[in-house]
């Protein structure tokens, strides 16, 4: 059972069955799942470019912390966030009406918790787009680019919608130009980057451990149920993940632990061929590959 | 690229156009505010070169080029006699290579370099496509002529309970199939089971042997059927868009003139337009993005 071409057998079946998957879910996906103490894997497109959008929060989480930890700012320091020129999104400070204070870590919570882009931006502001960059790039995710603020990314959906709203995106014409669909032309990285990254936050690689052990915390404080979270519906597996989102696109990466003590760090990006906004099977779809992929690491 | 060689292209590049592209240190390189304004030009050369590198392709055996093109089977034969007497008459030194494909396998195709150009079914994942204008054709049912819903004018979808339903294969255009069943339960009919078929004797068969509808456009259906009949859908809710798609930057002149002939031949019997939802959209907050 222990052989190595069982175990290559069973991915490959696993990867078919993922890819079937996302078939039936009307996605196309890519996945890449790894055992973070042996290093075995699982590869359905690991080394696709994709669009992260709000997955690039954990870069700039993880840039936060180097940066405390070589003490170039203070995670209490408390930052004025005024309610003019807030980062639109719907959750957040981003969704609140007046005036607030809170401590960078606290702006943290928010930023993974509810993805609240208004955090985002007033962390990335502070931490500096090159920083993450700087980050990313030790830790070797050769393939992964911050080029904007969330901000710049939703201005961009904005304008390439002529400002119509949300029902602009069921034009195939205006969807098929949208620069935030382009991971040529916004931030990008891959499956198996992503993947490189939580298993460095989960070995204590990226940071020191009381730094890692913060950023795992808030990993494991996101209220999403529908993604990730739900291809694990048992009560003694934990699962800790950031998800990314625009239109068509449905991502998450995140980190499952069993009580036996493995533990696999898991990135599937997809991409819906319908524009609606709502689609459950699209964001179920990245709990059962995921759960596909973690069965056969466990296999 | 190996970086020795592409710095000294780069240098090259410079020296010709008598512009600092790049500023360099010993740290990091960054792209000088001349290198942007000239990026946008050098984008619009680099697309416009693959279009001819295709149109080169095209003709390369002899004075005929080909045309490798498809359109969905969906299609009725007024529309494919059309198309092809269209081309003709606009780009007759170029041979057409017609293919009925559904939109999976053309944008397969597409992908591959195996079509040039396709006439596809929306909504379908368009990344990587330049598109024509999108042409919507109304949707009416199609269903046995003693059903209670016959004798409607026009037929709420809520009026087909109980009926099932005769659809096309859903890996054919899987985005159109799940879309139209969800406006259907949207407006109140979930059909007890979803047949799939295609061809119209088949689903002519299907109509009188069970209690099942289908939908289609009216020009798709013989009005001198002495057995079916077709009503509108009370308020218009369900079409079929098409629209010309082909890889971007590979539009050259034969693809365009496929595409604007398509356009003009379904554009008799469909309405030209984006058909944006007239209801309201709402995003939900895990949508994540609020634009």
């Amino acid at each position: 059972m222990t052989e190595p071409r069982t175990h290559a057998r069973a991915h490959a079946r696993a990867r078919d069955r993922i890819r079937a998957a996302f078939a039936e879910a009307g996605v196309t996906g890519w996945l890449h799942a790894v055992d973070i103490d042996s290093g075995a894997q699982v590869d359905a497109g690991a080394d696709h470019t994709v669009v992260t959008a709000s997955v690039h929060k954990v870069c700039v989480l993880v840039a936060l912390h180097q940066q405390a930890e070589k003490g170039r700012l203070e995670l209490t320091e408390q930052a004025e966030c005024p309610p003019d020129g807030r980062t639109p999104g719907p959750t957040g400070l981003s969704a609140m009406l007046d005036p607030a204070r809170v401590s960078l870590r606290d702006a943290a919570y928010l930023m993974m918790a509810v993805s609240d882009n208004t955090a985002a931006d007033l962390l990335l502001r502070r931490v500096g787009l090159e920083a993450v960059n700087a980050t990313t790039r030790r830790l070797g995710l050769t393939r992964t680019h911050a080029v904007q603020t969330f901000g710049e990314f939703v201005a961009t959906l904005k304008e390439d919608t002529g400002h119509a709203g949300p029902q602009a995106l069921a034009d195939p014409r205006v969807l098929a130009r949208l620069r935030a669909l382009d991971p040529a032309s916004t931030n990008r990285s891959t499956p198996r980057d992503m993947t490189r990254l939580l298993a460095a936050v989960w070995r204590d690689e990226a940071c020191a451990p009381q730094h890692s052990a913060a950023i795992r915390r808030l990993l494991s404080l996101q209220v999403w149920p529908h993604r990730l979270a739900s291809g694990f519906p048992f009560d003694d597996v934990h699962v800790a993940g950031k998800t990314g989102s625009a239109p068509t696109l449905r991502n998450e990466v995140g980190v499952v632990e069993y009580p036996d003590r493995g533990r696999y760090a898991v990135a599937v990006f997809t991409r819906a061929a319908s524009p609606a906004a709502i689609l459950p099977a699209a964001d179920a779809v990245i709990g059962t590959a995921a759960h596909l992929a973690v069965d056969a690491l466990r296999s | 690229m190996a970086q020795p060689p592409l710095s000294q292209r780069i240098q090259r590049l410079e020296r010709e156009l008598g512009v600092r592209l790049f500023e360099r240190s010993s740290r990091r390189v960054t792209i000088t505010k001349g290198g942007t304004l000239l990026l946008d030009e050098a984008r619009q050369l680099l697309a416009r070169s693959e279009a001819l590198m295709a149109t080169a392709r095209r003709i390369q055996d002899g004075h005929s080029g080909l045309l490798r093109a498809a359109l969905s089977p969906d299609i009725t034969g007024e529309m494919v006699a059309a198309t092809l007497a269209g081309f003709q008459e606009r780009q007759g030194g170029v041979e057409l290579e017609l293919h009925e494909l559904p939109t999976a396998e053309q944008l397969a195709r597409l992908a591959s370099h195996d079509l040039d150009v396709g006439l596809i079914h929306h909504p379908c994942d368009v990344s990587g496509l330049e598109l024509g204008p999108v042409l919507r054709h109304e949707l009416g049912v199609l269903l046995p002529h003693a059903a209670p819903a016959a004798r409607l004018e026009t037929v709420p979808l809520s009026a087909l309970s109980g009926y099932e339903l005769i659809l096309f294969p859903r890996a054919h255009a899987p985005a159109v199939h799940d879309d139209l069943l969800t406006t259907c339960a949207r407006h109140g009919y979930t059909p007890a089971a979803v047949r799939h078929g295609h061809g119209s004797s088949f689903t002519r068969g299907l109509l009188l042997s069970c209690r099942a509808v289908a939908f289609g456009p009216r020009d798709a259906y013989d009005a001198r059927d002495p057995d079916l009949t077709w009503r509108p859908l009370s308020g218009a809710p369900l079409a079929w868009r098409h629209s010309a798609a082909w890889l971007k930057g590979r539009g050259d002149a034969a693809v365009r003139a496929f595409a604007d002939t398509v356009t003009d031949a379904l554009g008799r019997t469909a309405a030209v337009g984006p058909d944006l939802p007239s209801g309201p959209t709402h995003l939900r907050p895990a949508a994540e993005y609020w634009i």
